[in-house]
């Protein structure tokens, strides 16, 4: 089943008069429970797509399915609820709440989406990605594979249908790396999680199911 | 919704709470501006009840009859004393004369007003003649006068010195001052003597007139229900309730309060400012979080409302802070009155209960508003310029 498909999709960003082509028509599917990589050189509209797909952003023409629903004519509030309840995301920069806690960062999705549990699946979160002694740290505290282990927690944290990540391991050092793409493996295998992850690592690419190439806004190889 | 508070609360207090530093110093500006209001708006209560009271307890009764217009005395003082004595609604009355003079104490000489007064009556209408600096009171068949302070230091008299007074019919005379009345009114205070009516009309050479009487009510509220029968009854036309005495007085007061208002605004837009400009910066120095925020799922409408919690728990705590602070100063003058140079009276701010919700809900609302624009700008962040700069 699909839960990803997109139909000439294209960006466009205008930096004064000058146009920049981001994505120029792209389809691409993803089925649920895939591990899919992006790949491509900087500036070749990867991020773009992650972010479309995310709903981070909107496109300037062509359509997003999530889940057999085009997402690309709804408001920005239905699209934060939609992110809240179905998208985890997972960026470069670990990106924690530094004012609270790895438990509390975890919980704030949950709190946001009513969860009944928050705490104790919070809880059950950071053990899983290892982090049970250091739940109550403050991301000054936490190492930087700490730190996107807590992101990674936080990102699961509603259940989401769709883990994004963008870099991931960028920050990180090598057994890091290794541990967190482990960790991505594990979900993707273990619970199926559908995960898209951008990367320039080929190594890292090379673990997930399936690679789609950018190059100028659009696939040039899946 | 209720969750959505929770998580409102939750984020915002934890935010407020990051920086202790910030925290104290926006609390501290939320509370003094609200014990700023509360303070200067009690003292100003203080001094304008104190001129009121002080006006009222010395000056006038609660109803007060004039000469008719163009003329100088009340006519047929008997007869009206009489009626006055029969209304039930009347407490008791004091008639009296108001004529110019001249008191000299060797070389030194000012002109004055000699109050005449039957020290019985008036006695029973007005704590005039309670408001003695030195010496004592004088009785309905002394002949002695009673000095106003200022007046007296002017002539460089005290209690039991000899002055010269030239009436206004050029009759001269020697008295002797058997007190010094201090009554915190300027103006009578540097221009006033009190004499005995019987004295003062003796020296003019009328009788059976008066310049005023004062009348106490017993109920001084019904002043004004009580002033058009007081009139049938006395056959009289001038008459003046209390209330209308102190206009001027009230209308004068009435400038001081909105000088009160427009210090206390001042450090509340300080306060306000300043609690703005810190939220605002919060905002700036968090757009990347707030990005986070927004990708989680957070609306802009949670956004607007965690920088709006923010700014009411600051309220919450720097006005209630704040309202006590105010209060306990407005106690300490109370109990610790400061003397006034001017007035020549002990002062004291005067605490009610509406200077607290004024300053309560004052404080609160533009500390609310302060977070508003800040709060605004954070719900409008764009999540992708925010999360990677673009």
């Amino acid at each position: 089943m699909k839960i990803i498909e997109t139909k000439e999709l294209k960006k466009i960003y205008r930096l004064g008069k000058i146009e920049v082509n981001a994505l120029n028509g792209v389809d691409v599917s993803v089925e649920s429970g895939e591990f899919v990589a992006i790949m491509g050189p900087s500036g070749s509209g990867k991020s773009t797509f992650l972010n479309m797909v995310g709903m981070l952003d909107t496109p300037t023409s062509g359509e997003i399915h999530i889940n057999g629903y085009d997402v690309t004519k709804i408001s920005s509030s239905m699209r934060a609820e939609y992110r809240l309840k179905h998208i985890g995301f997972v960026f470069q920069f670990f990106n924690l709440f530094m004012e609270l806690t790895a438990l509390e960062n975890v919980m704030f999705p949950m709190m946001l989406s009513n969860h009944p549990f928050y705490e104790e699946r919070a809880e059950e979160l950071l053990d899983m990605v290892g982090l049970k002694a250091r739940i109550n740290h403050l991301p000054s505290e936490l190492s930087g594979g700490e730190q996107q282990r807590v992101t990674i927690a936080r990102a699961l944290a509603n259940k989401p249908k769709l883990l994004l990540t963008d870099e991931p391991t960028a920050n990180l050092d090598t057994k890091t790396t290794k541990e967190i793409m482990e960790l991505f493996l594990r979900l993707n295998k273990e619970q199926r999680q559908t995960i898209i992850m951008v990367t320039h690592n080929p190594e890292l690419g090379a673990m997930a199911d399936r690679i789609i190439h950018f190059r100028d806004g659009v696939v040039v190889e899946e | 919704m209720p969750h959505e508070v929770h998580s409102v609360l939750f984020y915002s207090k934890k935010d407020i709470f990051k920086n202790r530093k910030i925290f104290i110093f926006i609390t501290l500006a939320i509370i003094f501006a609200t014990a700023n209001i509360i303070f200067v708006n009690g003292l100003m209560d203080g001094m304008v009840s104190y001129d009121v009271d002080n006006t009222v307890e010395s000056s006038i009764g609660h109803l007060n009859i004039y000469p008719k217009e163009d003329e100088r005395f009340i006519d047929g003082l008997g007869i009206k004393e009489q009626r006055l004595k029969e209304m039930k609604e009347v407490d008791a009355y004091s008639p009296r004369l108001s004529v110019s003079g001249v008191l000299s104490n060797k070389e030194l000489s000012f002109p004055v007003v000699i109050l005449g007064l039957d020290p019985d009556k008036e006695g029973r209408v007005t704590r005039l003649l309670e408001k003695l600096d030195s010496g004592t009171a004088i009785n309905s068949n002394d002949n002695a006068i009673l000095v106003s302070s200022r007046l007296a230091e002017d002539l460089k008299l005290s209690a039991g010195d000899e002055a010269t007074l030239a009436f206004e019919t050029g009759n001269t005379r020697e008295y002797k001052v058997k007190g010094i009345v201090r009554t915190g009114n300027l103006d009578f205070d540097s221009t006033t003597i009190i004499m005995p009516l019987n004295e003062a009309n003796r020296q003019l050479g009328i009788d059976n007139k008066a310049s005023v009487i004062l009348i106490k009510l017993q109920d001084k509220e019904a002043a004004d229900a009580y002033k058009p029968l007081l009139m049938q009854e006395l056959e009289v036309s001038n008459v003046k309730t209390w209330k209308e005495e102190i206009e001027f007085l009230l209308r004068f007061s009435e400038a001081w309060r909105s000088f009160a208002r427009v210090i206390s605004a001042v450090g509340l837009i300080a306060a306000a400012v300043s609690v703005g400009i810190i939220i605002y910066i919060n905002v700036i120095h968090k757009t990347r979080q707030i990005g986070i925020m927004k990708a989680l799922g957070a609306k802009d409408s949670f956004v607007f409302k965690i920088f709006i919690m923010e700014a009411a728990l600051f309220g919450v705590i720097g006005v209630s802070i704040g309202d006590v602070l105010g209060y306990l100063a407005i106690k300490y003058t109370e109990a610790y009155p400061f003397y006034d140079a001017v007035m020549q009276a002990w002062i004291s701010a005067r605490f009610d209960y509406y200077l607290l919700y004024n300053a309560t809900l004052v404080s609160f609302a533009v500390t609310i508003l302060s977070g508003v624009y800040p709060a605004i700008k954070a719900s409008r962040v764009d999540i992708i310029k925010a999360i990677w700069g673009e």
